[in-house]
């Protein structure tokens, strides 16, 4: 028996289904990955395992009764950009954006590209119940609630104490950048690892 | 002797407003213009010169006129009256030996009743097959192992009924399970169910209330209970009403009660005699003790209770802005108007499981105090002097208003004004002989405010402000706003992120989020209660006392001024209240163009002018 004190080792498998295409369900919510989001990287820039955060951010939207599907945008490693052409693509028009490194945005599709609903810029604060609670206020939103925006932490040490390897980061995402490619859909298995 | 310019200024609770006028030798005025700032300190205070050099000084800057020019200042003989303000909780809500569980979690997972016994999901390997459990988990657990644990039991022959757990996860645990079960989350002290107990758990679909839990008979059949036991247990039912899952756990002695406060005795001295009533008996009692001393000439509260506290404090502040060497302590401070309103306030249960929420009845006590004495001289002799004129008390404020109100096209004497003011309602009636009377009654817009405030658990006074200025919508998109009467209207450029989805406040200066969960409607119902409760009260609690022989049928014009007769809604309420007497009633719109505002200032001008005419 294990609990979140102690959170179970769980591999993170992404499959490309196809090209990602418009949603047309009012209930569903897109959550968007970078394109490092996974593979190469598989965990955040504190080590929060990419498979927790994306099983907590779909138990956020799950609990609020609400759908989810999730794409990978191949052609910017910018999170704005990333977020909002997943709205664009959401049947709700809300998305959560995801980067590698942890830093998050829930954005809807009638925003303006650089604005957002709720943006968490410090990801080394980001840990597995604020993911659950991001995924709880993008459904909710979906549904047209009007949820409490997620407490955003600060940190005055968080930029010094992080910003270099913050940049080290998101070289390497940019690196996995393929200006060519659209986004994809993925099918997400989230496994307990054997032992 | 050529003609005189002179400014009329009105110094109240919280604004002071100027008039500037030529007057000419035989009495005719030119209005020149109007001028409006916040008034400094408490009206009727030296302190309170500076707002009124303000007003002057801006008044003659909107015309291009120098303060040299000025021939007189005016100034009204402020009325003595302060007001203060108290709320108390009177009713308190206690669960004992944690019998149930009522938070209405918003994301409840299953649907349906089940009964069984308490049992940790630690120990449910261990459980007896026989028994039907309802499933305790703690903080902590993954809702993954939670509904592997429960599958697990079930899958041995253990009958799991329903599950209660700590975090938000009910959802996910019941699409989780092969057998899906009533699920109660985010009960945030989970550690004090008590275990081993028969339980009840309920959770009703989407959209509905319990039956079973919130239905006295429905928790006998339950729990087999007898007519005993079946009353004790009635209160719990209540508490549960309207929810959509509750818990009831059955212990020996668990009960729910909904307690008074003693409050203590708020005493009413009047002219003849003295009533004594118990502040928790609730607003109408207190209004009806009130009525029957009237003329109030002191109240007190029994020292060492609330109401003793409250009146304390309200002789307190009062003292205090009055303070001024002259040693008025406060005891010498009397009362001379209570307005009593039933509210209630959102308060945590004391002993629930889950930080459970009960609508506590609260009384809100206006109280209103006369000074013995004015010190307007002291402020027009400050005026005088900064401004190098001559400043005089032109008339007292009641008789003043009822001038400039006469301004209003369409009315004549005898006619009521009634002034809805920050601090108090005062009404002023000139009768066809020219008899001028007027009252003044506790409780005006800042009770309003103090009410929206508590009964939606804003904490935040600017924000309950807002509230009771401006009108509510719901955003529903970036693009369009629903407001509170059904209508939307469009936007080209997309509202800003911050209120999507939300209740907003449609201010002058942009829409502002409510963070509130409450519907548009119910935030609605609190506003409008509120302003019926004190600004529809009081205006016919004065209007009775100016009225001859107390009956509104024999009044003809009634002129609603003051600030709160710009609100939205308010001199409509009024209106619909006057509606049934017969009576011609609107907001006043003085010299035909300044709405409500600025009467007492005009009519300063006239009563000047109708002495050099006269």
């Amino acid at each position: 028996m294990t609990t979140l004190d102690a959170p179970a080792e769980r591999t993170l498998t992404l499959r490309e289904t196809g090209p990602a295409t418009r949603g047309t369900r009012p209930d569903e919510v897109l959550v968007a990955v970078s394109p490092a989001f996974g593979d190469p990287f598989t965990q955040t820039i504190v080590g929060v395992p990419h498979a927790e955060v994306l099983r907590q951010l779909m138990a956020g939207i799950e609990e609020q009764g609400v759908g989810v599907r999730v794409v990978r945008v191949w052609n910017t490693a910018d999170l704005a950009a990333i977020a909002h052409i997943a709205a664009r693509l959401s049947g709700s028009g809300v998305s959560v954006g995801l980067l590698s490194r942890g830093t998050t945005m829930i954005h809807q599709k009638d925003l303006p590209r650089l604005s957002n609903l709720e943006l968490f810029p410090q990801s080394p604060l980001l840990d597995a119940p604020v993911f659950r609670a991001i995924g709880s206020n993008a459904a909710q939103y979906a549904k047209g609630e009007s949820p409490q925006p997620v407490p955003t932490r600060n940190d005055q040490m968080a930029r010094p104490r992080w910003q270099a390897k913050a940049a080290l980061l998101h070289l390497k995402e940019f690196e996995c950048i393929r200006a060519d490619a659209g986004p994809v859909e993925l099918e997400v298995t989230i496994e307990r690892a054997a032992g | 002797m050529s003609d005189r310019l002179v400014v009329g200024v009105d110094i109240g609770n919280s604004t002071t407003e100027a008039c500037l006028a030529l007057v000419g030798p035989g009495g005719a005025v030119t209005h020149l213009g109007t001028a409006l700032t916040r008034t400094t300190g408490v009206k009727g205070t030296p302190a309170s010169t500076e707002g009124a050099l303000t007003a002057v000084r801006r008044v003659l800057a909107d015309v291009g006129r120098r303060p040299d020019e000025l021939d007189r200042v005016l100034l009204n003989e402020a009325t003595p009256v302060i007001s203060g303000l108290a709320m108390e909780t009177i009713t308190e809500t206690v669960i004992t030996e944690s019998t149930m569980i009522g938070h209405n979690p918003a994301t409840p997972g299953g649907e349906g009743l089940g009964v069984g016994v308490t049992v940790s999901v630690l120990d449910l390997p261990e459980h007896p097959v026989g028994e039907p459990a309802v499933v305790v988990v703690p903080a902590g657990w993954d809702f993954d192992d939670v509904a592997g644990a429960l599958n697990d039991a079930v899958a041995r022959g253990v009958e799991v009924v329903a599950a209660v757990l700590a975090g938000d996860d009910a959802v996910l645990v019941t699409n989780r399970l092969h057998t899906p079960v009533p699920v109660v989350d985010e009960v945030s002290a989970v550690e004090k169910v008590p275990l081993g107990m028969r339980a009840a758990v309920e959770v009703a679909a989407p959209g509905r209330t319990i039956r079973t839990l919130s239905n006295t008979y429905g928790i006998a059949t339950v729990f087999d209970l007898d007519p005993d036991q079946t009353r004790q247990v009635s209160p719990v039912a209540r508490a549960l009403t309207g929810n959509r899952s509750a818990v009831v756990v059955r212990t020996p002695s668990g009960d729910v009660t909904d307690r008074r406060i003693p409050v203590g005795v708020l005493e009413l001295r009047g002219e003849t005699r003295t009533v004594k009533v118990d502040v928790d008996a609730g607003a109408e009692a207190i209004m009806a003790a009130l009525a029957r001393v009237q003329p109030l000439r002191d109240a007190h509260g029994e020292p060492g209770t609330h109401v003793g506290g409250m009146l304390a404090a309200v002789r307190d502040t009062m003292a205090d802005t009055m303070a001024d060497g002259s040693g008025e302590a406060p005891g010498d401070i009397a009362i001379r108007d209570v307005l009593a309103v039933d509210t209630f306030v959102p308060a945590e249960v004391r002993g629930g499981l889950a930080g459970e929420i009960a609508l506590e009845n609260a009384v809100g006590l206006a109280a209103m105090v006369r000074t013995s004495r004015s010190r307007m001289q002291a402020v027009a002799a400050r005026v005088a002097a900064e401004l190098a004129t001559e400043a005089t008390i032109g008339g007292v404020e009641g008789e003043m208003a009822v001038l400039g109100a006469l301004t209003t096209p369409g009315v004549q004497v005898p006619v009521v004004v009634v002034d809805l003011g920050g601090g108090s309602t005062d009404a002023a009636s000139l009768s066809a002989d020219g008899v001028c009377t007027a009252v003044h009654v506790a409780g005006a817009g800042e009770l309003v405010t103090r009410l929206v405030d508590s009964e939606l658990a804003l904490d935040d006074r600017e924000v309950a402000e807002w509230v009771k200025r401006w009108p509510l919508a719901k955003v529903e998109s970036f693009f369009h706003v629903r407001h509170e009467d059904g209508t939307v209207q469009f936007f080209d450029e997309p509202l800003p992120s911050h209120v999507f989805a939300r209740v907003v406040v449609l201010t002058p200066d942009g829409p502002v989020p409510l963070a509130t969960r409450r519907s548009l409607d119910a935030v609605r119902r609190v506003r409008r209660e509120a302003k019926q409760r004190v600004f529809v009260v009081n205006t016919l609690r004065a209007l009775r006392q100016v009225a001859p022989d107390g009956d509104l049928r024999r009044l003809d014009f009634v002129v609603l001024l003051g600030g709160s007769a710009l609100d939205f809604e308010i001199p409509d309420l009024i209106a619909d209240a006057l509606a049934g007497f017969g009576v011609v009633c609107g907001t006043g719109n003085v010299l035909g163009d300044q709405g409500p505002r600025n009467a007492v200032a005009s009519g300063l001008v006239a009563a000047y002018a109708n002495g050099l005419g006269g």
